[in-house]
């Protein structure tokens, strides 16, 4: 948006006006020509690759604000609800080795699997009770999940801007099929690039969960926030998650998203 | 009430003594009853406690017995539509190597899911170390300690502990401090929290979980997940709630339980006779008094309750005294119940608090007053019926009358007689108790007479050993038959509880020896832990193959025994090597044919149950048994029954190949070692340490420690007679000390006669011992007579109600020749003071009197 903004600055006062005006008519057209639910849609579509790598800093900030930080490599098979991931911790040195195998199903909650090489032994990771933290950060297992548009009912609920990024503000309420710990959110998605940009989770009427996408970059064609920062506005607490090294459509085979593989080194 | 202030309170003043002797025997009952009870209910309650707090949030537990199950099993539960959260648990109870700290529950959880069970606040450490599971995950020696437990020993974040694990002694690394809670409170502190698996590593548990614990989702009931579980997991597993554990252990503790009922019943019955005692004098002392109110218009009624009213008040009042003193000796009661429970049954406990529970209290205070009622019933009845004109004349009114006597006899023959039917006639277990409560009522109808009539027996006796004290002595136990009965009649009731705890040991350890003889032949044992019923560390069987290739080593057997239920009942699995066991003993069954039985066992083709199983269960040969275990249930016929004393619960033996297979358990809890002839135990017990030192925890007895441990764990089993020892010489005291106070009050104007006629001190001090050696001789004969009897009701109970033991008759000796000192001793004590008493006497007064 910075970025048309200062074009918009280089033209002349009728090339602004042109600008605006074709700005607002495509902007009431898009309302016009597209619900909640497509837009959702069309947010995910932009996302799908065939697969994806990038390390990651975890860094969570405690109410006291100590900071305690940890560094995985991710690599992934597909995307949503087709995908499996191998994370590998890699810092601080007491969870270096340990790995978690995530697959992903379209209609229903992941399968996760961790490797402790101390004890030499893989365990299942049940996730039954979806509210708790993820390994002590300020997401929840939930929050983890990809969401799956056919789940959710979604109503507009009028535009909104985020970091001075245009967005509409969609609410998304899980159906009586879908438990969620959560009564609805409320998903931010940016009009020029259909990125997410925020969510806010509910339970009733009280926010407590959000999470903000930043250093929104392209990266071989798709718009991927650089960081992500989850708030627990319960605890007072927050955890930011940054990428680095983040490629697309890296060349991986499946037999790197097994059990067995987890186990090597 | 004023009768009560006029008449009663003066009285009690007047026999401050004697009334405190007669609380006393109150006192003594009721604070046996709340200290045995008390104890109990703590020992249950703190197991209850524990498991209430370590299952946190938990609504339903699934478990197979002790065994344990595979992982798989929790799949399984997970995926139960009425199941919100199901995780899965170990619990070891480990050595601590702190010194006076025992043993430490270490609880292995799995962080991911557990945190919606139970709670884990640190109260120092990082708190990211239970919130993120991650880290405590990824290192395997990372350990929680509760705060009590860390403050006692002084231990902090970071420091190391070492602990025994499969492996041998292991270093953790303390990560977090819990702050207090319910969970940490459980098992008296000493609770640790680790990671699940690698609680399966040090443990020993292969890839098997001890529990899963569960909480149910909202809006389904908890029966409703009971029966969807029961389905999906299958019959050999227990789905209940967490305070099913508790009632299991009750059940465990039943044997004890009723050995408690019965001692507490017994010193409560003590107490009654005291009372009785007392009262039947003070009715006979106060005859004069009851006559003048009589005259002056009291009626019947209201001098019965005058007295009943004297026992309401002198039994609240020892009630009150005998919670106090319960309480106080609760304490070390429930210590001993404590470690009897780990060396008996192998499950450790703490109880630090001692259960104070009103319902209890007040249960004591009721049964306080009410056995001081009915003991003062009779008196109150006979001081009721006192004719004022013959109560106001003197006279020998304690010589039992003859158609008393006579009446005495018949009811006695009659109520023998039907006592006799009863037994010969049992056919159900109340007709059983029936008679033998009529032979207790049979042996105290009898007592003044046969006092009396052994009494009359012992004059010639004592008047040949002192011409003048001992005919007194024996003239005045013979001229005052009640006075001298009831004291009789409560040692005697005390003795015989003792001879019947007593027989029942010695028959027990004779029985005990003469199975240890035939089935641990064994040279050496070798155990994961120094508590050979400690079964939560096991080892793997391929230690087998290297125990066989130690050399002096000839046979190698592996046991694997679990607690696992049967018919609602905890009982005992023994799996052996049956192959192996045939050829190294020879058990004869007491049904059964020995070569069918081993080889029909041996080849998995059926079960041996211990003939106590077989009694509690009613189970015959050819019978066909079904075992619930997590790989479906075990159908087999009963192929023999044996003497075996594995379990009070009873035991079942089968082939080990039986319980790989149903219980997809192949760990092992002792190796029975043989050595080669010629070859030295001592020698080979040092290699087999030498070969798994630094890799393995291992233990190994010689066939004697093993013997002598066992026979350590029966001594502390019958620790009970000692409690019953130690009531009776108390009853003795008590009872002959109320006895001589009263003989010395009533007989002073003969004792002030016999001083003024040149009687010595010395002389009527003898008079006032040999009486009371007199009476001690008395309740020694009875006591021994009724014992031998009531040995045999005992037996009997233990026999079918019990613990289905078969155990021979045998009058215990040594311990009847052990008490006989004990009891003239204390009888001699108690005759010291009324005897000081009266020879210091004024000579004046004593004349006076009359």
């Amino acid at each position: 948006m910075s970025r048309r903004m200062g074009r918009a600055g280089r033209v002349g006062r009728a090339g602004r006006i042109v600008l605006l005006a074709m700005a607002l008519a495509i902007h009431a057209h898009s309302a016009l020509a597209q619900n909640a639910r497509q837009i959702v849609e069309e947010a995910q579509k932009r996302t799908d690759a065939k697969s994806q790598r990038y390390e990651g800093l975890l860094q969570v900030f405690d109410a006291k604000g100590k900071i305690s930080d940890k560094r995985w490599s991710f690599e992934r098979l597909g995307s949503h609800g087709n995908s499996k991931a191998v994370l590998r911790f890699t810092a601080p040195a007491e969870v270096k080795g340990v790995a978690l195998l995530v697959v992903n199903h379209p209609d229903r909650a992941s399968d996760q699997w961790m490797w402790t090489p101390a004890i030499e032994r893989d365990r299942r990771i049940a996730l039954q009770d979806r509210s708790t933290r993820f390994f002590g950060t300020d997401f929840s297992f939930e929050d983890l999940e990809e969401r799956d548009v056919d789940q959710f009912d979604y109503t507009l609920a009028g535009d909104d801007a985020v970091d001075g990024s245009a967005c509409w503000r969609i609410e998304s309420r899980p159906k009586e099929s879908k438990s969620s710990q959560y009564t609805k959110s409320v998903v931010w998605i940016r009009k020029d690039d259909y990125a997410f940009a925020r969510f806010e989770n509910y339970v009733k009427d009280q926010v407590v969960r959000r999470l903000n996408y930043s250093d929104i970059e392209n990266v071989q064609g798709i718009w991927t926030a650089r960081q992500m920062e989850m708030a627990d506005l319960r605890r007072g607490s927050r955890t930011r998650l940054t990428l680095d090294k983040l490629a697309y459509n890296v060349p991986f085979k499946d037999e790197d998203f097994t059990l067995q593989a987890i186990r090597r080194p | 009430m004023s009768l009560f202030r006029l008449i009663s309170w003066p009285y009690f003043r007047r026999h401050v003594l004697r009334t405190l002797l007669t609380t006393a025997g109150i006192v003594l009952g009721v604070a046996v009853f709340v200290g045995m009870h008390a104890a109990n209910q703590s020992v249950l309650f703190a197991f209850s406690r524990t498991v209430d707090r370590i299952a946190g949030k938990t609504e339903l537990q699934v478990t197979a017995a002790e065994t344990g199950f595979p992982e798989e099993v929790l799949d399984k539960v997970q995926t139960a539509g009425s199941v919100r959260v199901a995780v899965p648990v170990i619990e070891a109870v480990v050595d601590t190597n702190l010194k006076g700290q025992g043993s430490l529950l270490v609880l292995g959880i799995d962080m991911t899911g557990d945190r919606s069970l139970r709670d884990y606040d640190l109260e120092s450490g990082d708190d990211a170390v239970v919130d993120d599971p991650l880290v405590f995950l990824a290192q395997p020696d990372s350990i929680i300690v509760s705060n009590e437990f860390a403050g006692r020993n002084r231990l902090s974040v970071g420091q190391r502990l070492t602990l025994g694990t499969v492996e041998g002694e292991k270093p953790f690394t303390i990560r977090g401090v819990m702050k207090a809670s319910g969970l940490t409170s459980a098992f008296g502190g000493n609770l640790a929290i680790m990671d699940v698996y690698a609680a399966q590593k040090m443990f020993g548990r292969g890839r098997s979980f001890d529990r899963i614990d569960l909480a149910v989702k909202p809006g389904r009931s908890i029966g409703e997940a009971q029966r969807e579980l029961t389905a999906l997991v299958g019959p050999g597993f227990q789905i209940d709630p967490p305070s099913g554990r508790g009632q299991q252990f009750e059940a465990m503790l039943t044997a004890y339980s009723m050995g408690v009922n019965i001692s507490s019943a017994f010193a409560l019955f003590i107490g009654m006779f005291i009372i009785y005692n007392s009262f039947s004098i003070a009715v006979i002392q106060r005859r004069s008094e009851i006559g003048i109110l009589r005259a002056l218009g009291a009626t019947r009624r209201q001098i019965r309750w005058l007295f009943l009213g004297e026992s309401a008040v002198t039994g609240l009042i020892g009630s009150i005294g005998g919670v106090a003193f319960g309480v106080l000796i609760a304490h070390a009661i429930a210590a001993s119940i404590g470690t009897l429970i780990a060396d008996v049954y192998g499950v450790a406990q703490r109880t630090d608090e001692i259960a104070r529970t009103p319902g209890l209290l007040a249960i004591a205070v009721a049964i306080g007053v009410t056995t001081s009622m009915v003991a003062a019933a009779i008196p109150a009845m006979n001081a009721a019926r006192v004719d004022p004109v013959q109560a106001l004349q003197k006279g020998k009114y304690q010589v039992l009358s003859a158609g008393e006597s006579r009446l005495r006899a018949i009811l006695a023959l009659v109520l023998g007689l039907v006592s006799v039917v009863c037994l010969t006639t049992a056919g159900s277990r109340p007709v059983f108790y029936v008679g033998y409560f009529l032979a207790i009522v049979v042996a105290l109808l009898l007592s003044p007479l046969l006092a009396l009539t052994l009494a009359r027996a012992l004059r010639p006796m004592l008047k040949w050993v002192r011409p003048v004290e001992g005919a007194l002595a024996a003239d005045s136990l013979i001229q005052s038959p009640r006075r001298t009965s009831a004291s009789v009649a409560a040692l005697m009731l005390s003795l015989a509880l003792v001879v019947a705890f007593a027989g029942m040991a010695r028959a027990s350890y004779d029985s005990i020896i003469d199975w240890m003889n035939a089935t641990l032949n064994p040279d050496l044992f070798v155990l994961p832990s120094p508590n050979i019923v400690v079964r939560t560390i096991r080892f793997p069987p391929a230690m087998a193959g290297q125990l066989a290739a130690i050399p002096g080593i000839r046979r190698v057997q592996m046991v694997r025994d679990a607690r696992v239920v049967f018919r609602r009942t905890p009982v005992m699995v023994v799996a052996v090597e049956m192959k192996s066991v045939a050829e190294t003993v020879t058990r004869m069954p007491v049904e059964g044919d020995p070569d069918e039985m081993y080889r029909r066992a041996a080849a998995a083709e059926g079960l041996i149950v211990s003939d106590n199983l077989a009694e509690l269960q009613h189970l015959r040969v050819g019978d066909t048994l079904e075992v619930p275990a997590p790989n479906g249930v075990l159908r087999l016929p009963l192929v023999g029954i044996v003497v075996d004393y594995s379990d009070q619960q009873g035991t079942i033996l089968m082939d080990r190949s039986l319980f790989v297979r149903y219980w997809n358990d192949d760990t092992v809890n002792i190796f029975r070692v043989y050595v080669t002839p010629g070859a030295h135990v001592s020698d080979v017990r040092q290699r087999i340490l030498e070969t798994f030192a630094g890799q393995r925890q291992v233990f190994v007895l010689t066939n004697g420690e093993l013997k002598a441990y066992i026979l350590k764990i029966t001594d502390q089993w019958f620790g009970l007679t000692s409690v019953q020892i130690a009531v009776a010489v108390l009853v003795a005291i008590l009872g002959i000390v109320n006895t001589l106070t009263v003989s010395i009050t009533d007989r002073r104007r003969e004792l002030g006669v016999l001083q003024a006629v040149g009687g010595l001190h010395a002389q009527i001090r003898r008079t006032i011992w040999i009486e009371a050696l007199s009476i001690g001789v008395l309740g020694l004969a009875l006591g021994y007579a009724l014992g031998a009897v009531n040995l045999y009701y005992i037996l009997q109970i233990v026999h079918h109600d019990i613990a289905g033991l078969r155990l021979d008759y045998e009058f215990p000796v040594a311990t009847v020749v052990a008490l006989i000192p004990a009891i003239l001793g204390a009888a001699f004590v108690a005759a010291i003071w009324p005897a000081e008493s009266a020879v210091r006497g004024s000579l004046v007064e004593a004349l006076e009197y009359e």
